[in-house]
């Protein structure tokens, strides 16, 4: 038994090591080896993926790692998941989703940086995302928020000029009356707080942190 | 020579196609090692370097960068690539001396180096102010135009036209760029300087390809600015303006904004992207026989370029385009706080004495980081970023150093651009009427240029 406990804590160590070099390949195949070897998908997750998507928000905060190596953790960490996830019944597997999020740079705005960012954070912190990328049309936008069932729709924009394509998705989710559906949350280097309360918006953040916070505070809040 | 017509073909048919994901994470990798393998370190307490050991080692590293991974097209999701020769080639051609302007205003824009005692020119002006459209417009500008000291400046249409929202890309845009366009040569009409030089920064082609008109447009003696989005991408917006400018015969201005903590990564491999950035400009964007460059920075944490690392990766990036290449390189400052407060000056002063102490012109002028009012700007500022310009050229990098680490320290714990004073609006700082800064801002611009001289800036 104590043998077992060994070997799991050494995956889980080598599950981490894989997140934090951000090293997919090396993720999917420690997944299946675990599986192999009859370790708890769930404690898997826990301790090794989801420990390492940990590390690198923590480095990422002391300004120690960057955009993309988050980026690339949590793409191992969803190579590993994959593997993971089919072996978790399907009551278990809905723990590690705190809620789904479809995210897009409006219409015009061709600014992809602080989108990517925030969708990143998100993943890594337990989201469902549906990364929609730049220049995203409204139709584009509220289609996917209705086809994936989201929680959450956070749109962000850079420009001034492109500032109204926010306040465009709202308009149409209530145009279509489904505004209490979703939750709206809006950023990029354009928005404010005032921003975000004159076009009716349910939350606002500065940065990726003060967006999943926010995310979190949303999809635990009551619905509209 | 690759000229225009290659690029496009590489661009549009030949290139190798590669996910943008895939082209985001090979330029980070790619820096990354460069930036270690060519031992390019960060200096906090440098914000403006004088390693001159240094900047060969920059240069090769982005040269390097820029020769591995070349420059991502979004409307295809094709690499347009070049070999180390053609870069090379490209580069021969760079002109270090263009004029710019027209009659009483033509003037020599020229290479300036690390600490060159010439003056510098400044064609500065205000970005993303957010204008209003109409007598405002014109006002605004001729604020501007009427400083004797500024040789050109920057401008952008204003967000409604006919009372209307301009989308971007829209038919509203195109015609709100070409209404600007005629606003300012109103402006610099009644300023009496009807040639002086402007940098043409329409978000769209459309809107650049309409204001282009030498009698109340844009002139074959301005420039079209043209983004290097980041890290090292382009679309056919962007190269729509380079072969409509290329065809109409005005210059290119190239600006570029690595940014620190993004797929750039840190302010070390920042600056090696910032080198490729400039590559791009003179392979992609053709400056070459005319042009000249901004090489600007921004980061995830701070957007205005105040910040410390990005004064360094800035300044660093500067240093070494004017010792390897004959570009013309220009900066501007981008700001937490806003207009009328004397943060927004001494943010200012310091991206200015980076930008002047290490070989540079000023273009684009000043941008308060996240905009928060209409017209928030005016002349006044624009005037002091001219002056400190002129009262530090010639300053040895080391003295420069001392100053700007000075500046850095007032304003350095200040830069988040929802705490920084959001300053105010033209129709606030100035009296409409007269066209003259009230008193308030005068005490402010007095106050921050006696604080200057106290602490070594020799501003008049």
């Amino acid at each position: 038994m104590l043998g077992t406990i060994g070997l799991s804590e050494e995956i889980f160590g080598e599950m981490k090591e894989a997140v934090i070099e951000g090293d997919a390949k090396r993720a999917e195949a420690l997944a299946k080896k675990a599986l192999e070897m009859n370790i708890d998908p769930v404690k898997s997750i826990e301790q090794g993926f989801a420990a390492g998507v940990r590390e690198v928000g923590q480095r990422f905060e002391c300004g120690e790692a960057f955009i993309p190596n988050l980026f690339m953790a949590g793409n191992a960490m969803k190579a590993g998941m994959g593997v993971l996830e089919k072996a978790i019944p399907a009551a278990d597997s809905k723990q590690f989703t705190r809620g789904k999020i479809v995210i897009a740079t409006v219409a015009g705005d061709i600014h992809d940086l602080g989108k990517t960012l925030v969708s990143t954070m998100l993943n890594s912190n337990g989201f469902e995302v549906n990364d929609l990328g730049v220049d995203a049309p409204v139709s584009k936008i509220l289609d996917a928020a209705r086809d994936k069932k989201a929680d959450i729709i956070a749109l962000s924009s850079l420009m001034t000029i492109t500032l109204p394509g926010q306040r465009d998705v709202i308009d149409e989710l209530k145009r279509r009356g489904v505004r209490e559906q979703f939750r709206v949350l809006v950023g990029g280097g354009a928005t404010s707080e005032k921003w975000a309360a004159d076009i009716g918006a349910d939350g606002y953040s500065p940065d990726a942190k003060g967006a999943v916070s926010k995310a979190m505070k949303l999809v635990e809040a009551p619905p509209h | 020579m690759v000229g225009i017509w290659e690029v496009l073909d590489r661009a549009i048919n030949t290139g190798p196609v590669m996910s943008s994901t895939e082209f985001d994470t090979k330029v980070f990798e790619t820096a990354t090692k460069l930036a270690k393998e060519h031992d390019i370190k960060y200096d906090p307490a440098s914000p403006l370097p004088s390693d001159d050991g240094i900047l060969d080692r920059i240069f090769e590293a982005g040269l390097n960068l820029y020769t591995e991974v070349g420059t991502y097209c979004m409307s295809t999701e094709r690499v347009i690539k070049f070999s180390e020769a053609e870069i090379k080639d490209g580069l021969r051609d760079v002109s270090s001396e263009i004029e710019i302007g027209d009659g009483l205003e033509k003037r020599k824009l020229f290479q300036r180096k690390t600490e060159d005692q010439r003056t510098p020119l400044y064609l500065g002006g205000l970005i993303e102010s957010n204008p209003q459209e109409g007598e405002i417009f014109v006002k605004l500008y001729q604020s501007i135009a009427q400083e004797k000291i500024v040789d050109g400046f920057y401008f952008g249409p204003p967000h409604t036209i006919e009372g209307k929202l301009a989308r971007f890309g829209s038919p509203l845009e195109a015609h709100a760029h070409r209404c600007a366009c005629m606003w300012v040569r109103e402006a610099l009409r009644r300023a009496g300087r009807p040639g002086l030089h402007l940098l043409s920064a329409s978000p769209s082609a459309a809107g650049e390809m309409s204001g282009c008109n030498p009698e109340d447009g844009v002139r074959k003696s301005d420039a079209i600015t043209v983004a290097v989005t980041s890290e090292l991408k382009t679309d056919y917006v962007l190269l729509m303006k380079v072969v409509h400018s290329l065809r109409y015969g005005c210059t290119r201005n190239a600006f570029w904004t690595p940014c620190i903590g993004g797929f750039a990564g840190g302010p070390e491999s920042a600056v090696v992207v910032s080198i490729a950035d400039a590559l791009q400009a003179v392979m992609v964007y053709q400056i070459r026989m005319t042009g000249y460059v901004n090489p600007a920075s921004t980061s995830i944490r701070v957007l205005a370029n105040s910040a410390r690392n990005q004064q360094w990766m800035r300044n660093s990036a500067i240093q070494a385009l004017q010792k390897k290449t004959n570009l013309i390189v220009c900066g501007g400052s981008m700001t937490s706080a806003g207009p009328g407060t004397e943060q927004h000056l001494l943010e200012c002063a310091l991206s200015t004495i980076g930008v002047i102490a290490s070989g540079g012109h000023i273009a684009h002028g000043i941008r308060k980081a996240k905009v928060v009012k209409r017209n928030q700007g005016s002349g006044l500022e624009v005037r002091f970023q001219a002056e400190v310009a002129r009262a530090v050229a010639g300053l040895k990098r080391k003295d420069a150093n001392d100053i700007e680490t000075e500046l850095l320290k007032r304003v350095e714990t200040n830069l988040d651009p929802d705490k920084a004073p959001e300053g105010k609006g033209f129709e606030e700082l100035y009296d409409l009427g007269s066209l003259t800064p009230k008193k308030e801002y005068l005490e402010t611009y007095n106050s921050v240029k006696k604080e200057l001289q106290e602490i070594g800036i020799p501003v008049q």
